[in-house]
């Protein structure tokens, strides 16, 4: 690797270990796409260094409006470890300026070879919440900055898995100490989860990446996403798919 | 005071009448009762008219709406016969004025509701069944430039609307959660879920019972009742087919005709 974007990998590990925001790499070098991916696997690299396994794929930029806002027309992804999976509390003071949003999940049950393995692969969906946090001050990003920062993934939850069905157009509340802040349907994602998981296996595959039995694919969030507070129960819900919690110290 | 809202009904209805968007009546009315009078005349002229009311819709369910126009209640207006169009027939231009639509849940009661307090029981226990609906909400004034008065004496921004034709029992289907998606050409202009309507549908219609009950007019069994969007309200110019899902309920389109095509000058 470019010794250039192994420092810029280095840089984002740091911020988040020592959870302090740093400038946006491109506010002092030129980084394009396919080098940002670059550094958002060598990040992951120095976790699996440290004993970290991964467990998935995240994808972002999948409602209409978010891709508008960046300016881009694809969705962008990250990877997930299994240190990044939240049984039922999260301590905010780990977290830069953590935020939370509603998605789709989806339990991979067998070896996705090609995109279009993905859909009969599925074996589980539930209803489940990312924890955004950007590496970078004031959670201000590029499109590079946001790939090579894995998509500003640092955590998630899982409501129970159901069985596979149409998750087209479900409603989705996403509730701290029992008030609503946000609500949309599952249609924002992509208009329809199942083609997050497509385009997730596409990417995937583009990357050298097989998807594997166990992995779970965070399709996309429903709504914008909500700053998360210390000291609050966070619930999402999903229509049929029941709900997954988490309590923030 | 009736003179100033005899002013207001006119000008409102001079626009209906000549197609052209009035200046804001909120310059002649004070407070919401006032504009609640001013609706009123209109909707007397057109009952005299021989229009039939067919029901009501509720406005400003959104919490978002809401805060945009500085109130924390939502408001209602008249639906009349001629105002239904059947799902996916062509709407004419002009039919109504700056046009935007918003899919929303109908219920249609089979009892009245005439106390004073209603609960979300007594709400469901007299709803026969409900329906996916568009409505095309629009402005008589001009830019949509509305405050609570100037929307709520306008009908409440009523227009037309547009009712799926599968019927479902309220114990099949959770409003609270169904998801609500709207395609214009099969794309994406605006999605949202049942609770964004006030916290749940049923709760804009126990509101909405209540209100009329108290001003002596209740719902009657037969009434269709819009109860409010369910999300993001979409601008519609003319060409647009727009279709709108709703989870547990179906779909229901609103197709608007291209414009006539301009006369021919030359030749």
């Amino acid at each position: 690797m470019n010794p250039h974007l192994d420092s810029f990998a280095e840089i984002l590990d740091e911020a988040a270990l020592n959870r302090r925001a740093v400038p946006r790499l491109t506010d002092t070098a030129a980084l394009d796409v396919p080098s940002a991916y670059e550094v958002q696997r060598a990040v992951i690299e120095r976790r699996l260094a440290r004993g970290e396994t991964l467990i998935g794929i995240k994808m972002g930029f999948t409602s209409r409006a978010k891709m508008v806002q960046m300016g881009v027309d694809d969705v962008i992804w990250g990877l997930l470890t299994d240190a990044m999976l939240i049984e039922s509390h999260v301590d905010t003071a780990d977290l830069i300026h953590p935020r939370i949003e509603p998605e789709i999940a989806f339990l991979i049950d067998r070896p996705v070879r090609t995109p279009a393995d993905a859909v009969d692969a599925v074996g589980g969906i539930a209803v489940g919440y990312e924890v955004l946090d950007s590496r970078y001050e004031g959670f201000r990003f590029t499109l590079s900055d946001v790939i090579a920062d894995n998509a500003s993934a640092a955590g998630f939850g899982l409501g129970p898995w159901h069985r596979p069905r149409d998750v087209g157009n479900v409603g989705m509340l996403l509730e701290i100490d029992g008030r609503t802040v946000a609500s949309g349907s599952s249609a924002a994602i992509l208009g329809d989860p199942m083609r997050s998981l497509a385009a997730a296996a596409r990417l995937a595959e583009a990357a050298g990446i097989e998807l594997q039995p166990g992995w779970v694919i965070l399709a996309g969030a429903a709504t914008a996403a909500i700053p998360l507070p210390a000291g609050a129960h966070v619930r999402v819900s999903a229509a049929g798919l029941g709900r997954a919690e988490v309590t923030t110290r | 005071m009736t003179e100033r809202h005899q002013a207001a009904a006119s000008r409102l209805l001079e626009a209906y009448a000549s197609g052209s968007p009035c200046e804001p009546v909120r310059d002649l009315i004070d407070g919401a009762d006032a504009a609640y009078a001013v609706q009123d005349l209109i909707t007397q002229r057109w009952l005299s008219e021989g229009r039939r009311l067919t029901g009501r819709k509720i406005g400003l369910t959104s919490a978002a709406v809401q805060r945009q126009l500085g109130v924390d209640s939502p408001d209602f207006g008249m639906i009349f016969a001629d105002m239904a169009v059947p799902d996916g027939e062509e709407i004419p231009v002009g039919a109504v004025l700056q046009p935007r639509a918003e899919a929303e849940v109908a219920l249609v009661l089979e009892h009245d509701l005439t106390h004073e307090r209603h609960t979300v029981a007594d709400v469901i226990r007299a709803t026969a069944f409900a329906l996916p609906a568009i409505e095309i909400v629009g402005s008589r004034i001009r830019g949509w430039d509305i405050t609570l008065a100037d929307t709520v004496a306008d009908n409440a921004s009523a227009g037309m609307y547009v009712l799926g034709t599968r019927p479902v029992p309220l114990r099949d289907v959770d409003l609270r959660l169904a998801g609500m998606v709207i395609e214009r050409g099969g794309e994406q202009v605006s999605t949202g879920v049942g609770a964004a309507c006030l916290g749940h549908p049923l709760h804009a219609a126990v509101w909405l019972a209540d209100t009329l009950a108290r001003i002596g007019r209740p719902l009657q069994a037969g009434d269709t009742v819009l109860t409010g969007a369910l999300g993001p309200v979409v601008p519609v110019a003319p060409g647009d087919v727009l279709e709108a899902r709703i989870d547990g309920l179906g779909d229901v389109r609103a197709a608007f005709a291209h414009e006539a095509p301009a006369p021919q000058e030359d030749m």
